[in-house]
C-alpha cells in the first residue's frame, strides 16, 4: 500500500545481562561475549541498509534505540551500529537520538563514543534508589551503580532520562519520595514514572499466584502517581504525558510521535512497525499485521492516544474527527460531565481521574468506530 | 405374538447419576438388533445437548425392541426413560406409571447412593417390581457381594439373584434381559373394554402438532379415532399411532398393554398434558387413570434482555420453547432498572436454568435473570385477597393484613450419622419438623415442612453438601400459610433498584441484607464514583456497604507496539461491559441479580 514517510525509526536490541522478574518484553539474558550478538547487530545494520536504499529513512526526524539493554551490547557493536545508521540517514543534532542503558553497562567510555557517533539522549533504567526494592525487582546494578551511571553520562549529554517504578512491593510513600527527590537533585532532565504491572508469564505473575509477591494495590499505585506528580511539579517539570516528566524543551519528541498518529518503522526482533495513508493504518510486528484500522477507527485511535497528552486535542481534531465519527462532540461532553476530560482554551485535556482512570477514557473513545 | 400381552414387558432403568444407566440402556438398544453398532452414538436417549452435556435426562423417552428370549418366544420390551431430577419428580412418576417393574442399575463399586434410595422408593410406591442390577463388574475395584449386602439391608430389595453386569463390555445384558422376562410382570389390562390410556410425556413437532407417549391400559387405540383427552377436553382423529425403535414406525393400533407414540395433529402442548388419560370420544370411561395433577410452576423469575433490541426475539424464542413445554408460563414485566422483559415460572431451579441456558445458546440472547421469587398470597385491608409473583408488586406495608406463603411436604433420605446436620440446616431455613422413620439399618426419612422460598434458595446445594451428596430430597405441594413477610429494598446510589429486592422472613430480614450488601460488595466493579449499596425495609436502611471509588485503571506504557496491546484490552474491556447492565450510571453484572441465591449464613 502506498503510504505516508517514516517520520520515527525505532531499533531493538533483544539481549540482557539477566532477566528482570517483572518483565514481559522480547529480551534473554545473553553473555555479551557471545557471537549470537554479533550476528544480529550484523543483520539489524544490514535491514538498515536495506530501507535506506528503499527511501524508507530519508524524512526520519527521531530514533530510538531500544531493548533488551542496548548498552549490554558494547561500545564496539554500538559503534558500527551508529555508524551505519550515520551512513543511512541525516544523523544530525536535530534529529533526536535516544539510547536505553542501564547502569550496571553504561561505561565513561561509552558515554563518550555513542555521543561523538549521534545519541543525543539517554535514557536509563534506574527503576529505584533503594537496594532492597532493587534486589527485590531483581536488577542486575545498585542504587549507588544508578548515581555513578547518572554522573557519567552528564559528563557529555544534558537531556538525559530516568525510568522509575512505584507501587512496588514494600514501597513506601517516603520511599518513593525519596528516589523522586534523588532524581531531581541529579539534574535529570526527564523522568518517566510506571506503576507496577504483573504481566503474564513473569517470574512475578507466578510469585503472586504462590502468594510469595503481594498484588499491586491500585489504590497505592494512584497515591505514588499522584505523589509524583506533586514532587517533581514542584521541581520544575511538568506532566507531559501519563507517565512521562520532563523539564520544559526535554519532552521526548520520539515517543510523542506514538501519540500523536506519526508513522515509524521498527526494526529487529519484535520491533512494531506503524504505516499509514490517509485512510488505512497498519501496526506489524515480524511480518505479522496486529492492526489494521480504517479511517473511522484511525481518528478515534488518534483522540484516545492524543488524550494521553496533557494538551489534549484542539477543537479543530475534535471537528475534523466528527465528519468521520458523528457521536464525537456528545462523547466529549459526557467524559467531561464523568470528571474524565475538561474543555480549555480551545482543546480538550483529560483531567487528574482520567490520567488515573485512563482505561475508562480511552475506552469510551476507541467505541466512538465500529 | 409380540403384541399379545403377556408378552409386552413395559420397564424403567433407574439409577444413582453415573451408574451407568444410558450405557446400559444403549447396550440394549444393540443387543437386541434395534440400532445398528455403527449407528451408536454414546447416550442415544438423551437427545438435547443440554442433557448430553450435564448427564441429566429432562424429557422422557420410550423405545420398543423386539428380544427372543432362551425360551424360543419373541416378546415386546418397551423400555422407559424417565427424568431425573426433583424439578421433574411428577414426569418420573407418571413414566413409572406407565411400566411394571423397573432394572435398578448399582454401580459395583460406589454402592447404593442416595438417588438409588430415592429411586427405588418412587419404583417401590409405583408397585413395580425391581431387579437389581450390580453394574461395572469389570473394573478391579468391583465388590459385588458388598453391594449386594448394600441393596438388601439398605432398601430391603432381595439381591441374591441380583444381575451382575457390564454395561461398557456388554457382560451380563443378556442375563438383565432374560431377568426382565421372567421377574417382571406382563401388564394385565382388558383388551375389549373402553380405551384408556395414559399420556406420560409430550412434545410439539413442527410437521405434525403434538405427539404424546402414552401406555394403553384398556382396549386398543387406531388411526382414524376419535379421542378425547380427559383433563383438558381436547377432542382428536388420531392421526397416527406407532411405536419409537428408536425411530417413529407407524403401526395400525396400539393395544392393551403397548407403549407408543400418538399424533394429535393439536398446535398447543398445554391441551396434551403428562398424566392426563385418552379415552374414546364416544364410549369412552367416565372415570380416568388415577395420580393427574396440573404441572404448576413453583418459582417465578424475570427474565430481561441485556440489551433492549432483543425484546421481541426473547419473546418469540419462549414462544417457541412453550410449544413444547406446557410447565413454562410467562407474561410481560416492566422493571425501572432493567426495562422491558418477562415474568417466567419454572418447575423448579434446574428447570429455569436449562430454559436460561437453552435461550442463551439456541437463540444466541444474552440475558439477565433476577433472583427467584414464589407465588405469594396477600390479604389487603379492604378483604381483597391478591397473589404476586414478583417484589415488585409487593403492595405498601400499610395497605397488607396478612401474607401467606407457599410451604411443601419435604421428605428427605439419609443415612442416620446426617439426622443431626439435616435438622440444624432445615430449622435455619424455617423448616419445621414432622416425623422421623427408620426405613432400615442405614435410611432414615425425615418428614419436613419447609416454605418453598427456602427451598429456591441454595437449600438442595446445602443439604447436599452438610450430607456427603448422600440426602435424597423429595417434595410436594402442602399449601399456603401466614408467614411475617416483608419487602426488602436493595439501593445503589441512594436510588432503589427493583431487580434486586426481594420478599423475606422479618426475622431474617436484617441477616440476609447484611449478607446481600456484602456480596453486591465484592461483585459490582469500583466505578468512577463512589457507590453506596443499602438494603432497607420501608425506608428504614437495615445495612450499608460502600463499593469505593475507583482511582486507577491505566496501563502506563504506551509505546510502539504498546498500542495494539492496548487496543486489544480495550476490546475485552468493552466485552465484559456488554455482560453488564447500567443502573442509572452504575455498571452491575449479571451475577448482582443472582446474589441472593448464594447467602452462606
Amino acid at each position: 500500500m502506498p503510504h505516508d514517510p517514516y517520520k520515527a525509526l525505532y531499533l531493538h536490541l533483544p539481549f540482557c545481562v539477566q532477566r528482570c522478574g517483572y518483565c514481559d518484553f522480547t529480551t534473554r539474558a545473553v553473555p555479551t561475549g557471545s557471537t549470537e550478538i554479533d550476528e544480529y547487530v550484523e543483520d539489524l545494520c544490514l535491514q538498515i541498509r536495506r530501507k535506506a536504499k528503499e527511501g524508507e529513512l530519508a524524512e526520519v526526524k527521531t530514533i530510538y534505540i531500544g531493548g533488551g539493554t542496548p548498552s549490554h551490547v558494547g561500545t564496539s557493536r554500538l559503534s558500527m551500529l551508529l555508524y551505519t545508521l550515520s551512513l543511512s540517514l541525516r544523523l544530525e543534532p536535530d534529529v533526536e537520538c535516544t539510547m536505553e542503558a542501564n547502569p550496571d553497562s553504561l561505561t565513561e567510555r561509552m558515554v563518550r563514543d555513542i555521543w561523538a557517533l549521534g545519541v543525543n539522549r539517554l535514557s536509563i533504567g534506574v527503576q529505584s534508589f533503594n537496594d532492597s526494592l532493587l534486589e527485590t525487582l531483581g536488577r542486575a546494578h545498585s542504587a549507588d551503580d544508578a548515581r555513578r551511571a547518572i554522573v557519567a553520562a552528564q559528563e557529555r549529554f544534558e537531556n538525559v532520562s530516568i525510568d522509575l517504578m512505584c507501587g512496588l512491593p514494600g514501597q513506601s510513600a517516603n520511599n518513593f519520595r525519596a528516589s523522586l527527590e534523588e532524581a531531581v537533585s541529579l539534574g535529570v532532565t526527564h523522568i518517566s514514572v510506571y506503576p507496577l504491572t504483573i504481566e503474564k508469564h513473569t517470574p512475578f505473575a507466578r510469585m503472586v499466584a504462590c502468594g510469595q509477591l503481594e498484588e499491586p494495590d491500585d489504590d497505592v499505585e494512584a497515591e505514588h502517581m499522584e505523589l509524583a506528580e506533586k514532587v517533581l511539579g514542584q521541581a520544575g517539570f511538568t506532566r507531559y504525558e501519563v507517565a512521562s516528566y520532563a523539564r520544559p524543551g526535554f519532552e521526548s519528541r520520539h515517543n510523542t510521535a506514538y501519540w500523536t498518529g506519526v508513522p515509524y518503522l521498527g526494526l529487529g526482533l519484535a520491533a512494531t512497525t506503524m504505516t499509514q495513508n490517509s485512510n488505512r493504518r497498519m501496526r506489524m510486528q515480524d511480518g505479522q499485521v496486529t492492526d489494521d484500522l480504517d479511517a473511522r477507527q484511525m481518528a478515534a485511535e488518534d483522540l484516545m492516544l492524543g488524550m494521553r497528552m496533557s494538551r489534549g486535542v484542539s477543537d479543530e481534531r475534535v471537528a475534523a474527527a466528527s465528519e468521520l465519527l458523528p457521536d464525537v462532540r456528545t462523547t466529549f461532553e459526557e467524559l467531561a460531565r464523568d470528571g474524565l476530560a475538561v474543555h480549555e482554551h480551545g482543546r480538550w485535556k483529560p483531567t487528574k481521574t482520567g490520567w488515573l482512570c485512563g482505561n475508562e477514557l480511552y475506552g469510551r473513545l476507541f467505541d466512538l468506530a465500529p | 405374538m409380540a403384541n399379545d400381552p403377556t408378552h409386552i414387558r413395559n420397564f424403567s432403568i433407574i439409577a444413582h447419576i453415573d451408574h451407568g444407566k444410558s450405557t446400559l440402556s444403549d447396550r440394549v438398544l444393540e443387543l437386541t438388533g434395534t440400532v445398528a453398532a455403527r449407528d451408536m452414538q454414546a447416550q442415544l436417549l438423551d437427545s438435547m445437548d443440554i442433557e448430553r452435556e450435564r448427564g441429566i435426562t429432562i424429557k422422557s423417552q420410550a423405545v420398543r425392541v423386539n428380544y427372543t428370549a432362551d425360551d424360543g418366544e419373541e416378546y415386546q420390551f418397551n423400555l422407559i426413560d424417565t427424568p431425573g431430577h426433583v424439578d421433574f419428580t411428577y414426569e418420573v412418576s407418571r413414566s413409572l406409571a406407565a411400566c411394571e417393574g423397573a432394572v435398578l442399575v448399582v454401580d459395583a463399586t460406589q454402592g447404593v447412593e442416595a438417588q438409588t434410595v430415592a429411586n427405588a422408593m418412587m419404583a417401590m410406591n409405583a408397585n413395580l417390581e425391581i431387579i437389581p442390577l450390580i453394574n461395572k463388574i469389570d473394573l478391579p475395584a468391583a465388590d459385588p457381594d458388598r453391594v449386594r449386602a448394600e441393596i438388601e439391608d439398605g432398601l430391603a430389595i432381595p439381591a441374591d439373584d441380583a444381575v451382575l453386569a457390564s454395561g461398557k463390555t456388554g457382560e451380563g445384558v443378556h442375563d438383565m434381559l432374560e431377568a426382565v422376562v421372567y421377574g417382571i410382570p406382563a401388564p394385565t389390562g382388558k383388551e375389549h373394554a373402553p380405551l384408556r390410556a395414559l399420556i406420560f410425556d409430550s412434545y410439539f413437532d413442527a410437521y405434525r402438532g403434538v405427539v404424546a407417549l402414552i401406555r394403553v391400559v384398556d382396549g386398543h387405540i387406531a388411526k382414524g379415532d376419535r379421542v378425547r383427552m380427559m383433563a383438558t377436553g381436547a377432542e382428536v382423529l388420531v392421526e397416527e399411532v406407532g411405536a419409537r425403535r428408536p425411530a417413529e414406525t407407524p403401526l395400525p393400533e396400539l393395544t392393551v398393554g403397548e407403549v407408543g407414540y400418538l399424533v394429535t395433529g393439536l398446535k398447543d402442548v398445554r391441551q396434551v398434558k403428562v398424566g392426563d388419560t385418552v379415552t374414546a370420544l364416544h364410549g369412552g370411561v367416565d372415570e380416568p387413570l388415577p395420580g393427574y395433577r396440573e404441572a404448576k410452576p413453583m418459582v417465578y423469575t424475570g427474565l430481561f434482555p441485556i440489551d433492549g433490541d432483543q425484546y421481541e426475539p426473547l419473546k418469540e424464542a419462549l414462544e417457541k420453547l412453550s410449544l413444547n413445554d406446557p410447565a413454562l408460563v410467562w407474561e410481560p414485566e416492566k422493571s425501572h432498572a432493567l426495562g422491558f422483559g418477562f415474568r417466567v415460572g419454572f418447575l423448579g431451579l434446574l428447570h429455569m436454568e436449562v430454559i436460561k441456558e437453552r435461550l442463551e445458546r439456541e437463540f444466541g440472547l444474552d440475558l439477565l435473570a433476577t433472583a427467584p421469587s414464589v407465588e405469594y398470597r396477600i390479604h389487603k385491608q379492604a378483604g381483597e385477597i391478591i397473589t404476586i409473583h414478583s417484589p415488585q408488586e409487593m403492595p405498601d406495608p400499610g395497605e397488607i393484613v396478612m401474607v401467606e406463603e407457599p410451604y411443601l411436604k419435604a421428605k428427605i433420605l439419609i443415612p442416620p450419622d446426617y439426622v443431626g446436620a439435616v435438622m440444624d440446616l432445615t430449622v435455619q431455613r424455617r423448616g419445621t419438623f414432622v416425623t422421623m422413620n427408620y426405613l432400615s439399618q442405614t435410611t432414615v426419612e425425615m418428614l419436613w415442612e419447609i416454605p418453598l422460598s427456602e427451598l429456591i434458595l441454595d437449600y438442595f446445594d446445602k443439604l447436599k453438601s452438610s450430607t456427603k451428596g448422600y440426602a435424597s430430597l423429595d417434595y410436594d405441594f402442602a399449601g399456603y400459610k401466614p408467614s411475617k413477610l416483608v419487602k426488602l429494598d436493595i439501593l445503589l446510589s441512594g436510588k432503589p433498584i427493583d431487580a434486586l429486592s426481594f420478599i423475606v422472613h422479618k426475622d431474617k430480614a436484617y441477616d440476609r441484607g447484611r449478607v446481600l450488601c456484602e456480596k453486591l460488595k465484592e461483585i459490582i466493579p469500583r466505578q468512577l464514583f463512589e457507590v453506596p449499596i443499602q438494603a432497607a425495609i420501608g425506608g428504614r436502611v437495615l445495612a450499608r456497604q460502600t463499593v469505593k471509588a475507583k482511582r486507577k485503571d491505566v496501563l502506563a506504557k504506551c509505546y510502539g507496539g504498546d498500542i495494539s496491546r492496548k487496543r486489544k484490552l480495550l476490546e475485552k474491556q468493552k466485552a465484559g461491559k456488554k455482560r453488564m447492565k447500567a443502573i442509572g450510571n452504575v455498571e452491575v453484572p449479571q451475577e448482582a441479580f443472582m446474589a441472593i441465591l448464594k447467602v452462606d449464613d
